[in-house]
């Protein structure tokens, strides 16, 4: 029997707003335990919760950004469970009247065909509070640190609309850009600001019936939740074809074995309407001011990168995915530097030395005008590729300029051609074995020579002219 | 007075000039006075001194009032068992005295110790400071011999509070007084409500239908056929509101933990069984039955509540004011049960359920009445209380 997975993701994103969701406290998770803190997220008696209008807006334009629909009527309801994360018995979330529904993704599916996957709706809730287990001497204590009660958060859920970890990877990537485009969160899986858990069933192939589903919690990053439903649709597989009886549980994915194991029994409490926050009515025009807001999206800048700089669809997606790397990209070449050659130094050389030193793009000292000028030296043949490269490490390290380190370290190109001449006779004179070979049609002797001319230079010589000048020479003692 | 006073407030402040100035005013501990034991009549709270100032607290004292102490309260206001509310009245120890109202508490108060009562409407006080239990239905309640006071105090500290997102925005209403004519007004009367009533009290009721007459006022039959639900609806919502505010009173922050607890949950089971008297426990276990067991119920109830307010509010349009009786007293003073306590609000339950404000008024005749008129008829209705007292307006 041949099985397909049905699997529908649950997001938890939490905003990059300055203060929690229902209080002023600021929203710092990470800060020493319980300094940010008041009546409120302590759930005083007294205290009442005030929305936060900068955590609606932060919402709503996450809503917008993944095309979903803001609702003009929507409210908080009371999730009612007793933990000791959550002192007042219940969590406020949307369960009833979510901010907004419907909404979608598109990615592209392994066989290269696009794939939309929907999106149920999308509500806001608060975090709760953090619990810490230690050991006191021999004594195990549990800890509560309230940085996190009352963080603001909105869940992503989706329709059941994914087949495969193919479909759930992509759709987060896509997610995390758009969402990141409009400001809204960073995004990050690795740091907890976004938390995916995955729905899955299978059923047999070319059916429609949902069945029992099974919960999966605890990936922390992207490659984890495609590993953890690779691993579930093995495993319900199995089962299924065993004839085992699959139940309703929540599992965990366990990253170092690479396995899910159970959990718990899923529990459902009751969502009570809530008497104290007031419901949310936002207006057409309200709606209509916040979408004005929107920055351009990923998939319409890709558009617009095709048309305006001349990339191929994949480099444009490519550059588009990151509002940070679309900007420097930009800017680039509003400095001067040709789209081509902004696109490749971006990609193949600025991005990957700042992650290696573990620098924000919009961070780096290397601003779009400081590469620019580099680059433009580059284009003037002032120096070489290879010197380019030096420069940019520099570039990173001090805050001179590229003009001043290039003259300052000795990097400035050698083009004199009767400087360049000599030197190659010299080194003709040096490889009499590589003159032979080539006399005797090995092409590659070219290039060992082009190479052992450029180190004697120091790396400083413009390789374009060593090479027509080498030619030229060899050539001539081909002839003699 | 110990037995009137939880805690008695011996700082004399420096009395402040202002509209209040002299008045005297008593709270209940569930209305937060920064640093006095505001333990809302339950041992959930034992210990508990507030952080901060409730708003009415504090623009009553900028407005030159004295905050003379707590008065002794029911668990969380809801009944009225250990309730002292209008003693200190009674006593002359207090010109004023705040009350919570959930389901009718203030008033039946009031009607104990002879003084008027006033049930703003939702929305016109501060809930900020105040440790609630029914928070869409409950209402900060004035107490006084005098209509003055009772005006004097809502003009004080009424009005948009921006630390409670419950109120509506914007100006603070107009509780000016009003005149009263007699002959433009006309007074509603549910007629459904005298049917059930039994005949000792009806006519008592009758009586005063008359004495209105007499004055000039013109009475008007009303029909309200469901309003017996206003008490399912009461009970329903109100005890689901409560059993989650109650939440968080868990022994771990403040309150008594018991010490012999294995674990959390054997700790949360203890602690609120220990802290919590019978009464709540059984209001609290209801509503968690609703909330768990049997929530359609509940949005039933819910339904049902938004119907009720749009009937009255048609009830409302077809009078000035309306008269109800006050006193159930067919119900047992000293209840033991839920239902029983219930019983006591069959009259006074419907304005916690629709919001709208309602003045009880006592009577010679030891019953007292209630009047109510539209959602924002607060200042109508107490010039009304003026004028029926012999001191307002003519």
């Amino acid at each position: 029997m041949e099985f397909e997975a049905v699997i529908g993701l649950e997001i938890h994103i939490e905003l990059n707003c300055a203060t929690k969701l229902f209080c002023d406290c600021p929203n710092n998770p990470g800060d020493e335990p319980n300094v940010n803190t008041c009546p409120v997220c302590l759930w005083f008696p007294g205290a009442s919760p005030r929305l936060s209008r900068a955590a609606l807006e932060k919402a709503a334009l996450l809503c917008l950004g993944l095309n979903a629909e803001i609702q003009p009527v929507s409210a908080f309801d009371q999730k009612v469970y007793y933990y000791p994360d959550l002192p007042k018995g219940y969590q406020l979330s949307q369960a009833h009247l979510p901010l907004s529904r419907g909404g979608w993704i598109d990615i592209t599916d392994e066989d290269g065909s696009a794939k939309r996957l929907r999106i149920h709706h999308i509500h806001m809730e608060e975090d709760v509070a953090k619990l810490v287990h230690e050991m006191e001497g021999r004594k195990p204590v549990s800890l509560v640190d309230f940085n996190r009660a009352g963080a603001p958060l909105v869940e992503i859920v989706t329709e059941p609309d994914f087949r495969t970890p193919h479909h759930a990877m992509e759709f987060l990537k896509a997610l995390r850009a758009q969402v990141r485009n409009v400001g809204s969160s960073e995004c990050s899986m690795e740091n907890g600001t976004m938390r995916a858990d995955a729905n899955i069933s299978i059923r047999t192939k070319g059916t429609s019936q949902m069945n029992t589903k099974v919960e999966v919690k605890n990936m922390n990053s992207v490659r984890h939740v495609g590993d953890a439903i690779a691993y579930e649709i093995s495993r319900q597989s199995a089962a299924a074809q065993a004839g085992e009886k699959i139940v309703l549980h929540t599992r965990l994915w366990d990253p170092e074995k690479k396995v899910t194991t159970p959990m718990r029994a899923k529990f459902e409490g009751p969502c009570v309407p809530d008497p104290c926050v007031p419901v949310i009515k936002l207006s057409k025009k309200e709606i209509e001011e916040l979408r004005a807001r929107l920055p351009e999206m990923p998939a319409d800048r890709a558009k617009r990168f095709v048309n305006q700089y001349g990339l191929s669809a994949e480099e444009a997606s490519y550059l588009s995915a990151d509002a940070e790397i679309a900007v420097y990209f930009e800017n680039l070449i509003k400095e001067g530097v040709a789209p081509r050659a902004a696109m490749h130094w971006l990609t193949t050389q600025l991005m990957p030395a700042a992650k290696d030193r573990n620098q924000e793009l919009s961070q780096a000292k290397v601003t779009p005008a400081r590469l620019a000028a580099l680059l433009k030296m580059l284009a003037r043949d002032e120096i070489n590729a290879n010197a380019a490269r030096e420069v940019l490490a520099h570039l990173f390290a001090s805050d001179e300029s590229p003009e001043a380190i290039v003259s300052a370290k000795g990097f400035k190109q050698v083009s004199d051609r009767g400087e360049i001449d000599s030197l190659i006779d010299k080194v003709l004179a040096d490889q009499p074995g590589a003159v032979a070979d080539f006399k005797n049609g090995q092409g590659k002797a070219l290039g060992f020579l082009i190479g052992q001319a450029m180190q004697a230079s120091g790396g400083k010589a413009n390789p374009k002219v060593i090479r027509e000048i080498l030619t030229k020479k060899l050539e001539a003692l081909c002839k003699a | 007075m110990d037995s009137v006073f939880f805690y008695r407030n011996n700082i004399k402040a420096a009395s402040r000039s202002g509209a209040l100035q002299k008045i005297k005013i008593a709270l209940q501990p569930n209305i937060s006075v920064a640093g006095w034991p505001t333990e809302t009549g339950s041992n959930a709270l034992a210990g508990f001194k507030a952080l901060e100032n409730a708003t009415v607290a504090e623009h009553a004292v900028k407005a030159g009032a004295q905050l003379i102490g707590y008065t002794r309260m029911s668990e969380f206001g809801f009944g009225l068992k250990n309730s002292m509310a209008g003693s200190v009245l009674q006593k002359k120890a207090a010109d004023v005295e705040l009350v919570l109202d959930l389901a009718g508490e203030a008033r039946l108060a009031a009607l104990r110790a002879g003084v008027c009562g006033f049930k703003p409407r939702y929305g016109l006080l501060s809930r900020f400071g105040l440790a609630g239990l029914i928070p869409s239905m409950e209402a900060i309640s004035i107490l006084s011999m005098s209509i003055k006071n009772i005006r004097g105090i809502l003009q004080a500290v009424a009005g948009a509070d921006e630390r409670d997102s419950s109120m509506p925005e914007g100006k603070t209403p107009d509780l000016k007084p009003t005149k009263i004519d007699p002959k433009k007004i006309k007074i509603g009367v549910i007629k459904d409500i005298l049917r059930e009533m039994p005949a000792n009290e009806r006519e008592s009721f009758e009586k005063k239908l008359n004495e209105l007459e007499k004055a000039g006022f013109a009475v008007k039959e009303l029909s309200f056929p469901d309003f017996s639900q206003f008490l399912a609806v009461h009970q329903i919502v109100g005890s689901v509101e409560a059993s989650s505010c109650a939440g968080r009173y868990d022994s771990v922050r403040y309150g008594k933990r018991e010490p012999q607890a294995k674990n959390w949950n054997e700790m949360y089971l203890s602690s609120r069984g220990a802290a919590f008297g019978t009464l709540l426990k059984s209001y609290l276990i209801q509503g968690a039955y609703f909330q768990f067991e049997s929530y359609a119920a509940y949005e039933n109830a819910c339904r049902l509540r938004a119907r009720l307010v749009a009937q009255m509010k048609n009830l409302t349009a077809q009078a000035d004011f309306i008269i109800l009786p006050a006193v159930n007293q067919a119900a047992s003073e000293n209840p033991a049960t839920l239902a029983e306590t219930y019983t006591q609000f069959i009259y006074t339950a419907f304005a916690n359920v629709t919001g709208q404000p309602v003045l009880f008024l006592p009577d010679k005749s030891g019953a007292g009445f209630q009047f109510t008129a539209a959602r924002l008829g607060d200042g109508q209705l107490l010039s009304l209380g003026e004028y029926l007292q012999g001191g307002g307006e003519k």
